[in-house]
């Protein structure tokens, strides 16, 4: 059985700086379950000068008592594939879990453009499919599981975005720099 | 700061990240993507590759890999393995 999920929603900041807060998100008070994140693979690809990135992140989750018999180790890891065309000032984020895919498999893109009806925000759209091939009946209970927490994600990842979005714009005013280029000069931030 | 997958790694991941960062910003959105920290980045991978191989994440992720994410893209990354393209499930 599988599930869609769409969503599309709007930062109230520029996507230079939208794009550049993607890269600081972890950690935030939001994704305390996420304990690592590491870069796999980068480069610029020379023909078309888009930044392709390949992210492994970590995460230690808990699941519902229901569940715990068919995931012993709470232990999550999700691989990100993205591409930035700094040109057409387009990213697109692609994400899936590595483990526990035959319980569920949830494959997620982010595309971030500039917002149609102002220039100075960024519009994100939300694709997602929810996978599960579990037999024993328990197939629906885990997909309706799977959105329902992925929705409270989804909201959980916004507001951690939101939240170094602040932060860079708090730093770059105390700088009196641009939001850009406010991450040498404020609070240590990354991945 | 986030750690790395691998703990002996996030220093070294630290100081690449805030080199890409730096880059990011001032570079690339500008229009310049001339490379500015492979160096920091060879010795963070070579960090990383070695943890992935203990953890047993590495056969993982190259299965992961294996499907193009991003299918309108003619060039594809060099790390994509070609040796298993005969053997799809």
């Amino acid at each position: 059985m599988v599930k869609f999920y769409q969503h599309t929603f709007s930062f109230e900041h520029a996507w230079d700086n939208v794009t550049y807060a993607f890269w600081l998100r972890y950690p935030n008070p939001f994704a305390s379950h996420v304990i690592g994140c590491d870069v796999i693979d980068r480069h610029v690809d020379p023909d078309t000068g888009v930044l392709r990135t390949t992210r492994l992140i970590h995460k230690q989750g808990v699941m519902p008592r229901w569940g715990r018999h068919l995931i012993k180790n709470a232990d999550a890891y999700i691989v990100e594939e993205s591409e930035v065309d700094p040109k057409t000032q387009t990213m697109v984020t692609r994400t899936k879990n590595l483990n526990h895919v035959r319980v569920m498999q949830v494959e997620e893109t982010l595309t971030f453009t500039v917002h149609p009806e102002n220039p100075k925000w960024t519009q994100v759209k939300t694709e997602a499919r929810i996978v599960s091939e579990m037999r024993w009946g328990l197939t629906g209970r885990v997909e309706n599981f799977g959105i329902t927490k992925f929705m409270d994600n989804s909201v959980r990842a916004r507001k951690g975005m939101a939240h170094i979005l602040e932060r860079l714009r708090h730093n770059a005013a105390l700088a009196g720099t641009p939001v850009a280029a406010a991450a040498t000069t404020g609070a240590p931030l990354d991945c | 700061m986030s750690s790395s997958i691998g703990e002996k790694c996030t220093k070294i991941k630290q100081e690449y990240d805030s080199c890409f960062n730096s880059w990011y910003s001032e570079r690339f959105l500008k229009g310049d993507a001339s490379p500015m920290c492979d160096d920091l980045f060879f010795k963070y991978k070579d960090c990383l590759l070695k943890t992935l191989e203990e953890k047993k994440l590495d056969t993982l992720l190259a299965d992961a890999r294996k499907e193009n994410p991003f299918p309108n893209t003619s060039t594809s990354s060099s790390s994509s393995s070609s040796t298993e393209s005969g053997k799809k499930e």
